[in-house]
């Protein structure tokens, strides 16, 4: 093959190289050009009828053609390649303005978010969590917190009494008695769960509710103490400044015994349904371990004292949330449980 | 409890505190002050006037009046009252003035233009006397005598339920006085009681029932209405006015907590008292005209002839007070505490005196009240006259506690330090009797209107000083304690966990009562007589508590089916189950629950053995017979490491609409289970090989049951056993499935070769085949 014919070859191969519109034409190019019985591969077999110095010259000549060709179409295949990808990628266009599919997770009652954050608190300062069971003994629930039989304190809680004597528990105060006794002192616990009382529901009353009872003795606790704890208590509940006020209230349990008021949430003070409209709410009631109730469960108050609270964790969720009808807790509404 | 203003004024010498604030430093330092509201305002605006003539309206039942006002000048208006005549003085309030029914205008009434009103004591609210216009002595123009616009501060009875001198006037003033650091007025003068030997005798027959009972005669008692301001006083705290002689026993009852009776001398039977306990099968009807059946454990007060009172609850209708009655005696007594309260309780009864008495009274005070009656019959029921001297039958009065008070003691519970100066002065005003004893201790006598029960101890001394100097005077202060891990409470973790995994599948977690009722108990078939009764339910509907949180939790979904389509849900609560003796079992619980309006239940149920597994990896579904409220086909019980631990299911039809897939999980007995033990392998060291079986079993064959039997047939070479399909239709015959299972076999010490693989293919195909089984090979 002469040169001239090479060269013709070679822009030949090239324009239907360059004129190739698929990759399917770019292979018969290919084939027929560089393949093992293409153009260059038969001018490669005449090769040996040339003179040994027209043979190097064609030779040469031979191999630039072929690789002018495959650089062309390498060029050519890798444009094929990025023009597919790029039509690929280009129809794989998705609008994620759509839903997600899947299930979303459900959610924690509220009371038992903010139990949880309570209790994950008083671990903290080192205080243990108790349980105990929601029917109780008279005994436990009264007797042993200072509140005889014919006791008029007994009128204070409406209680759900039950067949045998027993009661639903109208406090989470008798799991102190069970921690006196279980743990002995010095001790310091927190007993969060479900009470009762016999009473009428309205938006502001519930026959169930939740409580947190709180606990500490050791030697020496003082009222300052009290105070301390439930003024760390009461900012990390609700990550704010609240006024408070101490006042007196009586509780069989403990002497001297307080009611804990915070301003009312709901309304700042001015007065709403939930805070009766007085702008304080009854948030705690405390006090000092009533030494009647340290000796019945075998602990010798000239020894050990201590400081006891109970929390209302209900009222609690609802000034925290603003919820201003305590029946919603109970309802099993999911309109109102989706919302914590 | 209500307490007026003007007589708390009374007993404490210059009091300038206005009631409002009055009522927030009670609430800071002594109990809860729940209101204080102004009581009769008007009557500032209300004065006497004479009625000067009295004329007839035509045609009406009204007459039209002529009335000299005094600084309103001489006025006509309407009445209608029929004691309405020339010559009296009665009420006459100008137009403007707020009345309970309303302001009063000028306007013509029956034709003729009444300015103003002649008003009754209803409408005036100075007693409840609606039958005419008030009628008193005094001088046109004057205010009415004794009825001056007043406050009322309302006590919350829980927080006194512990003192009983505060069921009084006195002890509130008490406490006002030592607020503001007044003094305090005595209202008893016991100097006027009577020397001698009483008319009637007293016998008391069980000194611990009734410690105490102080008895009076008077004679040439004339019953009339009370004096105006002391049926104002008695109506501005609720107590109704009745007659002289009792509301003079009433006022001394409000003022110093002594709750008294008046009984008709001439109705009782011979000249003894008697306070004893009732005998079996006594009745007695009381005041009220109810009868009341008495027990052996209640105290009543009885003459010759049998029960004439229910001692510190009611007196007795036949010896009672009436029009008639000349001669009284009056009783003031003291009872046990412990046991008014239960006769109340027994008796449904609760009265002022009931309310008191189960407050332990002092019972030194008995003779105070019949002093302090004396002087109020002496204006009540002029004429008068005391027979003989006070019948008084007492045990000795234990003489008032002295406790001592270390005044370190005193600031390490406080928290701080007080100076001795200021308790000593605190507990003064409080009328303890002090005395220093050493350095740093006093010795406190306790007055004896708190030593029934209120104070014993020095504890509550601390109270006394804490509250006085009050608790805004205590800086908070962090104690010195032990940094130690306090132990953990694995039954709370454990439920956060679970609560945490399940929330995090999609469920919303619900909280439920835990009580249920006969008609829920049964449509679950559950036996009523199985659950623990409540004997004093709130509702009919919630008088059993729950031996399943099923039924709440359907409840939940069919209230929420109305708002929503397709949910899920769930609880976390104790079962509580009747023991033959002890408290109940108290097993926690989860209920999880799907519901699908449309559709056919299936991905519902799979969806919640998924939950299961979550929380039980590795748990079993094993049919079992359905209860009457489960779908028959699709009753399961779950099983994990060997024990039965809850129970899926999909609601019968018949429960409602839609599908409803409920997992029971009894928490309690996983938790028992442990955690689940988590051990190490060594991994796999050469290749493993895989291959599929296809198993031909009846439709109805548990692919559960099928997948063991090759677990077992695979033995020990077996690594891992998947579930790939399951197949029915052509070529399979009717009534068959294919079930296919993916079977990955291994050796720890070698590749098995392919010849080892066909071999164990070999042998499980064989065991199955042996077992009756058809593969597709």
């Amino acid at each position: 093959m002469s040169e001239e014919q090479l060269n013709e070859l070679s822009s030949r191969a090239l324009q239907r190289i360059e004129a190739a519109s698929t990759e399917e034409e770019l292979e018969t190019v290919r084939v027929e050009a560089l393949g093992r019985k293409g153009a260059l591969a038969q001018a490669s077999r005449q090769m040996g009828a040339l003179a040994p110095e027209e043979r190097a010259r064609i030779g040469k000549l031979l191999n630039a053609v072929k690789q002018s060709l495959e650089s062309s179409l390498e060029r050519r295949k890798a444009a094929f390649a990025e023009k597919a990808l790029r039509e690929r990628l280009e129809s794989e266009w998705v609008d994620l303005t759509l839903p997600a599919p899947g299930i979303r997770p459900g959610s924690l009652h509220p009371v038992t978010q903010v139990q949880a954050e309570l209790e994950d608190l008083f671990i903290s300062l080192g205080f243990t969590v108790l349980g105990g069971p929601e029917v109780e003994t008279e005994r436990n629930n009264f007797d042993a917190l200072n509140i005889p039989p014919e006791h008029p304190a007994r009128d204070m809680q409406d209680t759900f009494w039950l067949e045998g004597g027993y009661v639903l528990r109208t406090h989470t105060s008798p799991v102190q008695v069970r921690g006196m006794e279980r743990l002995g002192p010095p001790l310091r616990m927190i007993a969060p769960g479900r009470v009762f009382r016999n009473e009428e529901v309205d938006a502001s009353h519930e026959h169930t509710f939740y409580q947190i009872e709180g606990m500490m003795v050791d030697r020496d606790v003082s009222i300052a103490h009290l105070l301390y704890f439930m003024k760390t208590l009461i900012s990390a509940i609700f990550h704010r400044d609240v006024t408070v006020r101490l006042r007196p209230g009586y509780f069989p349990f403990v002497e001297p015994g307080f009611e804990l008021d915070i301003h009312c949430l709901i309304c700042g003070g001015k007065g709403c349904p939930v805070c009766k409209y007085n702008g304080w709410v009854e948030l705690l009631p405390c006090g000092l371990v009533h030494p009647n109730v340290l000796r019945m469960s075998g602990i010798d108050p000239e020894e050990w004292n201590g400081f006891a609270f109970g929390l209302g964790l209900t009222r609690l969720v609802m000034m925290r949330y603003g919820i201003d009808d305590i029946r919603l807790l109970m309802s099993g509404d999911l309109r109102f449980l989706r919302q914590f | 409890m209500k307490f007026s203003y003007n007589w708390i004024c009374e007993l404490v010498e210059g009091v300038n505190t206005g009631a409002r604030e009055l009522g927030q430093l009670i609430t800071m330092k002594t109990a809860e002050c729940e209101g204080v509201e102004p009581f009769g305002e008007h009557l500032a605006h209300v004065c006497a006037a004479r009625v000067l003539e009295v004329t007839d309206i035509p045609g009406s039942h009204n007459k039209k009046v002529v009335v000299d006002a005094g600084q309103h000048g001489k006025k006509t208006v309407v009445c209608g009252a029929p004691n309405c005549r020339e010559g009296m003085i009665t009420a006459y309030a100008p137009p403007g003035v707020k009345l309970a029914r309303g302001e009063i205008r000028r306007m013509e009434v029956a034709g003729v233009l009444s300015d103003g009103m002649l008003a009754s004591g209803a409408e005036l609210d100075i007693n409840r006397d609606a039958e005419g216009v008030l009628e008193f002595a005094a001088e046109p123009g004057d205010p009415i005598p004794g009825c001056a616009p007043d406050s009322i501060i309302e006590i919350d009875n829980k927080s006194i339920t512990h003192r009983p001198d505060l069921w009084g006037h006195h002890g509130l003033a008490r406490e006002v006085a030592a607020i503001l650091g007044l003094r305090l007025k005595n209202p008893v003068n016991t100097a006027r009681l009577p020397e001698g030997a009483g008319d009637v005798l007293v016998s008391i027959e069980d000194f611990d029932l009734c410690p105490r009972y102080s008895a009076l005669t008077f004679d040439n008692v004339t019953v009339q209405p009370s004096p105006l301001w002391l049926q104002y006083r008695l109506h501005s705290i609720d107590l109704h006015p009745i007659n002289n002689i009792v509301d003079v026993t009433n006022f001394v009852m409000a003022e110093i907590t002594e709750p008294m009776h008046a009984f008709d001398r001439d109705t009782l039977k011979g000249d003894t008292i008697y306070a004893r306990p009732a005998r079996a099968g006594e009745f007695i009807t009381a005041l009220n005209q109810e009868t009341y059946k008495l027990e052996e454990s209640m105290v009543v007060i009885a003459d010759a002839r049998g029960p004439v009172a229910i001692g510190g609850v009611i007196g007795g209708l036949d010896t009672g007070i009436v029009d008639r009655t000349r001669r009284i005696v009056l009783e003031a007594a003291n009872f046990k505490a412990a046991s008014i309260r239960k006769t109340s309780t027994r008796l449904k009864l609760r009265t002022d005196a009931s309310m008191r008495f189960e407050k332990a009274q002092d019972p030194t005070n008995t003779v105070r009240g019949l002093a302090r009656a004396v002087e109020l019959f002496e204006q009540a029921s002029p004429g008068l006259r005391l027979v003989g001297g006070v019948a008084d039958a007492m045990r000795p009065i234990p003489p008032p506690p002295e406790i001592a008070l270390d005044l370190q003691w005193l600031a390490r519970k406080l928290g701080r330090n007080v100076d001795p100066k200021q308790v000593l002065e605190i507990l003064e005003r409080l009328e303890f009797e002090v005395r220093e004893e050493a350095s740093k201790w006093l010795v406190a006598k306790v007055p004896s209107w708190r030593a029934t029960r209120d104070i014993s101890i020095k504890d509550d001394l601390v109270e006394e000083v804490g509250r006085m100097i009050g608790y805004d005077a205590i800086p908070p202060r962090p104690p010195l304690i032990p940094s130690t891990v306090p132990p953990a409470n694995e039954e709370r973790l454990f439920h956060r966990g679970v609560r945490a995994a399940i929330a995090a599948q999609g469920f919303t977690e619900v909280y439920n009562y835990s009580f249920v009722n006969e008609e829920m108990a049964r449509r679950f078939g559950m036996d009523p007589a199985a659950h623990v009764a409540v004997t004093n339910p709130i509702a009919d509907d919630q008088d059993l508590l729950r031996i399943s949180l099923a039924p709440r939790v359907w409840k939940n979904i069919q209230d929420n089916s109305r708002h929503f389509d397709s949910f899920r849900l769930f609880e976390i609560g104790y079962e509580i189950h009747r023991k033959a003796d002890g408290l109940p079992d108290e097993a926690d619980h989860l209920v999880a629950a799907i519901y699908e309006r449309d559709g056919d239940g299936r991905a519902g149920l799979f969806e919640l053995k998924r939950v299961g597994e979550c929380l039980m990896p590795g748990l079993e579904a094993a049919p079992v017979e359905a209860r009457p409220f489960e779908h028959p086909a699709r009753a399961y019980q779950i099983r994990w490491r060997g024990e039965t631990v809850g129970r899926l299911y999909e609601m019968h039809p018949s429960m409602g609409e839609g599908r409803a897939a409920m997992l029971d999980v009894n928490l309690q007995r996983v938790r028992g289970l442990g955690a689940a033990p988590k051990r190490y392998q060594p991994l796999r060291k050469f290749p493993a090989s895989a291959f599929d079986l296809s198993v031909v079993a009846g439709v109805r064959e548990l692919a559960g049951e099928v997948e063991k039997k090759l677990r077992a047939l695979a033995g020990e070479s077996l690594e891992t056993i998947e579930f790939v399909r399951q197949y029915t239709g052509p070529p399979l015959a009717e009534g068959t499935q294919s079930l296919s299972f993916r079977l990955t076999v291994y050796a720890p010490d070698h590749t098995l070769t392919a010849e080892e693989v066909s071999g164990i293919r070999a042998r499980i195909i064989d065991g199955m085949r042996a077992s009756g089984y058809d593969l597709r090979v």
